[in-house]
């Protein structure tokens, strides 16, 4: 099976903080990285850059923070060129604990599951 | 006039255009002025994706931004008009297009550029364009968004 490896792009520190407390919750995951929206160089360049070097042969798919903010365009740009094969938006931590826990499932599945159990995770208690 | 701001940034629509200025100026029409994205669907699509129900995009050539824009500001949708370049904008302001001031939001790092601005760093293209601009009447004002004090760029370029 593909493995699979992804990326979480936001801005200021929100991709790293995502990451680092992602670390916290489920351990440390070699195939989980963070950039940050003001990366010199270009987002989709450095993005591109870090699949490159780190995940060759790696099925990946990229987690942004807002659809349609500079992050969320850099990612569907390279959606669109065939780098990654999905873009998940709005991300928070239970999505990355999904990806986590369901990241060996047929990838149809995986996403779907990621995004039905992620957007449960999102409420109010009033 | 319902142009309510003429800006350059290389991000075109994002967070600070749409929120930061949006916002607080009623913006209901962005214009973007690029050869490069006017016959480009999937761009555009994407540069749509953020925008909300009330702010609609539309994407033009110079040509037709020359041609166009004027009308827009007798009309009365408050829209700001945004390129990827200073070019363009002097390209629009020599055609005929009546730019008072331009207002540069985002120019970023690159090979010959130097940064005077958190998010501004100018190169000899970005200098020249400026004096330019300045000397046909038009002001060249950084701010990347309406909290920030404006910076008039053409001492520094």
């Amino acid at each position: 099976m593909t493995e699979r490896c992804a990326v979480v792009v936001a801005h200021g520190e929100m991709a790293e903080g995502l990451v680092s407390a992602l670390a916290r919750v489920a351990g440390p995951q070699e195939n989980v990285w963070a950039i940050a929206s003001d990366v010199e160089g270009g987002l989709a360049q450095a993005i591109e850059g870090l699949l490159a070097e780190r995940a060759a042969g790696c099925e990946a798919v990229l987690f942004s923070d807002v659809d349609g903010g500079s992050c969320g365009q850099a990612c569907r740009r390279l959606l669109a060129r065939g780098v990654v094969r999905a873009v998940f938006h709005g991300v928070n931590l239970p999505m990355l604990f999904e990806f986590v826990f369901l990241q060996d499932r047929p990838f149809d599945e995986m996403v779907d599951e990621i995004v039905s159990k992620s957007r449960r995770s999102i409420g109010v208690h009033q | 006039m319902s142009v309510v701001l003429f800006r350059v940034d290389e991000r075109l629509i994002h967070g600070q255009v749409v929120v930061g200025w949006g916002r607080p100026l009623s913006v209901r029409r962005i214009v973007v002025v690029a050869d490069g994205l006017a016959e480009e669907t999937l761009e555009q699509e994407i540069y749509r994706t953020g925008l909300p129900e009330t702010m609609r995009a539309t994407f033009w050539s110079v040509a037709e931004a020359v041609e166009r824009v004027p009308a827009l500001i007798s009309d009365d949708v408050p829209t700001i008009v945004l390129s990827e370049d200073l070019s363009t904008m002097w390209r629009m302001a020599v055609e005929g297009v009546p730019i008072a001031e331009v207002n540069v939001g985002g120019l970023h790092a690159a090979e010959g550029r130097r940064r005077v601005l958190p998010y501004v760093c100018l190169g000899p293209e970005e200098e020249e364009r400026i004096r330019s601009l300045e000397a046909a009447g038009v002001r060249v004002t950084a701010r990347d968004v309406p909290a920030s004090a404006p910076v008039r760029l053409a001492g520094r370029a």
